[in-house]
């Protein structure tokens, strides 16, 4: 059984459609990165999965519940931090995680450890006796995803989590993600970094225009781009031109510095490639220097598969 | 059911940490009996026996009103500062949410009416438990069909705050003015009293004097105005829960 599965889902607002047929799984116990630009039907997605938003057809399941039908028995089971965190302007920290517990039934012996550990993980322990309305939006933030930590659910969802959040932050709330994950929870991440989803992703779903336009690891995603690794090869001496021939026959596409002694080869997967490169050379007598590889980053792959920017350009 | 409490006491407890606005309800409610209600008691005390009572009776229906008005306003707000989608994200059911509205506003409208109605029950020489209870429970009805209407209404609010607030504005006019809240049925003009009919305030002012044992003759059948006290409430609370479920979808994102 999958922990969510959609079935041709799509979701209108008026005339624009935010979903179109999305087919979409996330195993149980991984973590699911959705990756794709603003407006490309992420938080739609997220939004339906939660129980808030209703599908305009197709269906969708939380460990096999069906989110129409038995929303509440989603909702149980299932913690979402929003991108946005907002409300509860005149309440403490602390008074909003210890509501956000008692909703979800938390051992009241437990609670007040965990919430304590939680806010300390995430730096919040300071500001727990601020209102909400005067933190800063990282701190907000921070708090959006304690909510879903203390929770511990069986999905989490995480929506555009350290959006506003600083480097130092980013990376506790990306550990906090991994750590909820090795607990047994099913994670799902929404974002349009590529860090974030590089740092986090078990599988990547690119989204694009509400539809799935590929799932998988990420180094399948790059490898699936031909000639998507670059390997920078420097020998002692110039080579030859048949030791080029030679290497164009491995596959790829190589070229040969001026100087002679340079070669950049643009390869589907260099892990494969680099071996018989060693030994043509070898037995061509050609020393090699050094080998650098170079991978191309998600925004090379979703531009590949989308053929747009992840983050539009300024 | 635990939840729905714990939801509702939550609601409660940021009602209650805004005590300031409840002394000044009260302070309003005192100023409006002593100076209005007396006015207009030595205006129609020819006709109406004990008129400050009536008067009395009918600016707490009018604060009960304006405690369901609270209760619809404070759902918009919770959509518009952005807390809707996270309540909706809770573990409770749609009815429950909607429950735990209804328990906020039922508490809001008792915390402002019951020291009233203690006063006025004991400035006219009727204070009685049994006649403060009944009272309250008559209230307590109207008070939920008046939260049903404005939850119900809300959905206008997702459109535009400010044709909701229009709207509120009109329909708050023409429940309280064309109700009994001020003047007996029996005394009103015959181009006024059949739009009276239509108020929900009207049933429930009469029905809780009725129950504080004021003169049947100036009031509408006391049967009738429970069953139409009663019909609202049901009435209106089940289409707020049908609006809840199936068209307020709290937040709409791409």
């Amino acid at each position: 059984m999958f922990a969510v599965e959609t079935l041709d889902l799509s979701k209108r607002y008026g005339k624009t459609d935010a979903l179109r047929g999305l087919n979409f799984t996330v195993n149980e116990g991984e973590i699911m990165v959705i990756l794709g630009p603003n407006g490309s039907g992420k938080t739609t997605l997220l939004m339906i999965l939660c129980t808030i938003l209703k599908p305009t057809s197709g269906t969708a399941k939380v460990v096999g519940i069906d989110v129409v039908e038995e929303g509440t028995k989603v909702r149980e089971v299932m913690g979402i931090a929003f991108q946005e965190a907002r409300g509860f302007w005149r309440h403490k920290p602390s008074s909003i995680l210890r509501f956000h517990a008692s909703m979800f039934d938390i051992d009241p012996a437990k609670r007040q450890d965990l919430i304590e550990r939680t806010m300390k993980d995430l730096e919040l322990w300071e500001s727990r006796d601020k209102m909400f309305m005067h933190l800063s939006g990282g701190q907000a933030k921070r708090l959006e995803t304690a909510k879903v930590l203390i929770q511990q659910p069986k999905l989490a969802i995480f929506d555009e989590p350290t959006s506003q959040v600083d480097l130092r932050g980013k990376r506790k709330i990306w550990d906090k993600i991994r750590e909820l994950r090795d607990q047994g929870s099913t994670i799902i991440v929404a974002t349009n970094e590529v860090r974030e989803a590089e740092y986090l992703a078990d599988r990547v779903t690119i989204l694009h225009q509400g539809q799935r336009v590929v799932c998988d690891t990420i180094p399948k995603l790059k490898d699936a781009i031909a000639g998507g690794d670059i390997v920078e090869v420097d020998f002692e001496d110039p080579v030859s031109g048949k030791l080029v021939d030679d290497l164009n026959g491995l596959g790829g596409d190589v070229s040969l510095s001026s100087e002679g002694n340079q070669l950049r080869a643009k390869v589907s997967r260099a892990e494969d490639w680099v071996p018989k490169m060693t030994s043509a050379s070898y037995i061509a007598g050609a020393k090699i220097a050094s080998i650098r590889i170079t991978e191309p980053s998600l925004d090379d792959v979703f531009l590949h598969f989308t053929g747009k920017a992840l983050v539009d350009q300024p | 059911m635990n939840r729905v409490l714990t939801l509702a006491a939550y609601n409660v407890r940021i009602l209650l940490s805004e005590r300031t606005w409840f002394v000044l309800a009260w302070a309003l409610f005192g100023l409006q009996i002593a100076v209005y209600g007396s006015l207009m008691s030595k205006l129609v005390s020819t006709t109406v026996p004990n008129y400050l009572f009536f008067y009395g009776v009918g600016l707490m229906v009018i604060t009960v009103f304006d405690s369901g008005a609270d209760v619809g306003r404070h759902f918009v707000e919770h959509a518009h500062e952005g807390e809707l989608p996270y309540f909706l994200s809770l573990p409770v059911s749609r009815g429950g949410f909607l429950a735990a509205q209804a328990i906020y506003g039922v508490a809001n409208t008792m915390i402002k009416v019951l020291p009233p109605l203690i006063g006025v029950l004991w400035f006219v020489g009727d204070l009685t438990v049994q006649g403060a209870v009944f009272a309250l429970i008559s209230m307590f009805l109207l008070g939920l069909g008046i939260t049903g209407i404005m939850v119900s209404m809300s959905f206008i609010a997702f459109k535009s705050v400010d044709i909701y607030s229009a709207f509120l504005a009109g329909l708050s006019a023409l429940i309280v003015r064309f109700s009994t809240v001020f003047y007996p049925l029996i005394f009103m003009p015959s181009f006024y009293s059949p739009i009276s009919v239509f108020s929900p305030l009207t049933y429930g002012a009469d029905l809780t004097r009725w129950v504080l044992g004021f003169d049947s003759n100036f009031l509408i059948n006391p049967i009738f105005a429970a069953a139409v006290v009663t019909g609202v409430a049901v009435g209106t609370l089940s289409l707020s829960a049908r609006i809840v479920d199936k068209v307020i979808e709290g937040v709409k994102a791409a």
